[in-house]
């Protein structure tokens, strides 16, 4: 059993009229890949906000440790869109990222975390100069460069195509083999959760809350094997599938509600 | 991305300013062609030929009078100009930082920008005198207020997306100004140098028109009233090149600011 990392205890957030999470209750272990599954509009992104300490719940409590979490603490966000610096170099983005540490020191950091994910060659060129891979690369060296305890991801690779996005998923689960971290991976796609999570949370959306946890009990590494072909994947893929296909018939505030 | 030039004056591709270059050199000579066909059939000379500018010119430079009259000019607009920067800048930010202050002050500078700045000079010329001082004050006046708002709006105009990232990294409020919301600002405040040192320049004539009569504004007035149109011509095209110099050195800055837009990937 691992020790517990991360807590969220009956936590409810609304904005304005809008519930995005109610009693959401959850538990991450150290170095544990949780994956959050679920519709858009069912809280995802608040999650990660919530447990990157940027917002802090309406009721409930969120613990890093124990304790509420501060920002860039022990947490690193990657984001949907990147959100590079777009004057800053390569380089100077992910220095950016490393406030404590003295110009030189995160420089030399930033080179480190350029090489790890292959950008080196980039590390003077501007955002605008590179391709959409290789953006998010950069966003990913930028959030390891911090060396957090805890990834926050939220759905970094959706604007990737598909080839990228795969190329991507291999590498981040290199990347955690070779230093873990506690990660909390939020995606739209089942076939990402399923290679890349050791627990998957399905959500479900108004309110925004947890209805199913799923153990994806995979042996890793996975990227060698070929893990779609066991049995259980497609047995696990087809229950998630139906689970949100249920989700967004019956939310009323889908564009699919009602369908058959 | 072929033929791609960006906005506001970015830096073109080596193949097209080669090609601009030309044109305008084109386009200049046209512009003499038919100031020499003004000046041939407009009657009484009213219209000094380019050749008897150009003689005007070489006279006024021997006689002296010509730099003596730029170096008053320039000393009036860099004095008011550089104040107004001084001052544009860091009250704009702050503005748009501290937005109680901003929210505060902004009705008060939107009224103080729509006032025309002529009805400012009375006041002024019974406060200061006729020197230096009060033609400064006039520049300073009409160049401050672009100044301020375009950095203000900058300011306002700042990515919340990436400050929010910037949060996530346990970055200071200061460090967050700093390297997102002041360099974000940049287009914009630069945007604002631009109107102001046209306007600056257009004040600094006016206040040499309605204060002590010096400078180029003052030879302005003195050749334009005893029809010395030769002269009166060399002085339209000292300060006109006085504008172009002044604008182009703020486009280059521009460009070399926004380098980082320019896809040209290796
Ligand atoms: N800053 C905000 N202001 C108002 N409503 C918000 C804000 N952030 C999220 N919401 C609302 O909260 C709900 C959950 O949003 P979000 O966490 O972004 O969902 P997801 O990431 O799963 O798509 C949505 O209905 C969204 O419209
Ligand atoms: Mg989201």
């Amino acid at each position: 059993m691992r020790a517990e990392h991360v807590r969220l205890d009956r936590v409810s957030l609304a904005f304005g009229e809008v519930s995005a999470l109610k009693d959401v209750s959850l538990s991450l272990g150290r170095d544990e890949v949780v994956v959050v599954l679920g519709p858009s509009g069912c809280g995802k992104t608040t999650l990660l906000r919530l447990v990157a300490g940027l917002i802090a719940p309406d009721a409930g409590r969120v613990t890093v440790e124990g304790a509420p979490p501060r920002p860039g603490e022990k947490t690193a966000l990657v984001f949907q869109s990147f959100r590079l610096i777009p004057w800053k170099s390569a380089r100077e983005n992910v220095a950016f990222a490393l406030p404590r540490l003295s110009r030189a020191e995160a420089r030399q950091r930033a080179d480190r975390y350029l090489e790890l994910v292959g950008l080196s060659r980039f590390a003077k060129s501007w955002p605008a100069q590179l391709s959409g891979g290789m953006r998010q690369r950069l966003a990913l060296a930028r959030a390891l460069a911090a060396e957090p305890e805890i990834l926050l991801m939220d759905e970094p690779f959706a604007s990737l195509d598909a080839q990228a996005r795969e190329l991507m998923q291999v590498e981040l689960m290199r990347l955690l083999e070779r230093r873990p971290a506690t990660v909390l991976f939020v995606t739209h796609s089942v076939d990402e959760a399923l290679i890349l999570a050791d627990r998957i949370l399905l959500m479900s959306p108004r309110p925004g809350r947890v209805v199913e946890e799923v153990a994806v009990p995979f042996p890793r590494p996975r990227r060698d094997t070929d893990t779609r072909a066991l049995p259980l994947y497609a047995e696990l893929r087809s229950h998630l599938w139906e689970r949100l296909r249920d989700m967004v018939l019956n939310d009323p505030g889908s564009d699919f509600h009602g369908r058959r | 991305m072929a033929g791609w030039t960006g906005t506001g004056g970015r830096s073109l591709r080596p193949a097209g300013a080669g090609t601009v270059l030309v044109l305008r050199l084109l386009f200049l000579g046209l512009l003499l062609l038919l100031w020499g066909l003004a000046s041939a059939t407009v009657p009484r000379g009213l219209i000094p030929s380019p050749a008897t500018t150009a003689q005007a010119a070489a006279r006024l430079w021997a006689e002296g009078r010509l730099q003596t009259a730029i170096g008053q000019s320039l000393l009036t607009y860099g004095t008011g100009l550089g104040a107004a920067v001084l001052v544009g800048i860091p009250l704009g930010a702050l503005m748009g930082m501290v937005r109680l202050f901003g929210r505060t002050l902004d009705i008060f500078v939107f009224a103080l920008a729509a006032t025309p700045r002529v009805a400012f000079i009375p006041l002024i010329i019974v406060l200061l005198g006729l020197g230096t001082e009060a033609k400064a004050m006039i520049v300073f006046l009409g160049a401050v207020m672009p100044i301020v708002l375009n950095t203000y709006a900058g300011v306002l105009a700042r990515d919340g997306e990436l400050i929010e990232m910037a949060r996530s990294t346990g970055a200071s409020a200061a460090r967050i100004q700093l390297h997102i919301v002041l360099p974000g600002a940049l287009p914009f405040l630069v945007v604002g140098l631009r109107l102001g040192a046209t306007i600056g320049l257009i004040n600094t004539v006016v206040a040499e028109l309605y204060t002590a009569v010096t400078g180029l504004g003052g030879l302005l007035a003195l050749y334009g009233n005893t029809f010395r149109m030769a002269d009166y011509f060399v002085i339209v095209l000292a300060l006109a090149a006085i504008g172009v110099i002044v604008t182009e050195s703020l486009r280059l800055l521009e460009g070399r600011l926004s380098r980082w837009r320019l896809p040209d990937r290796p």
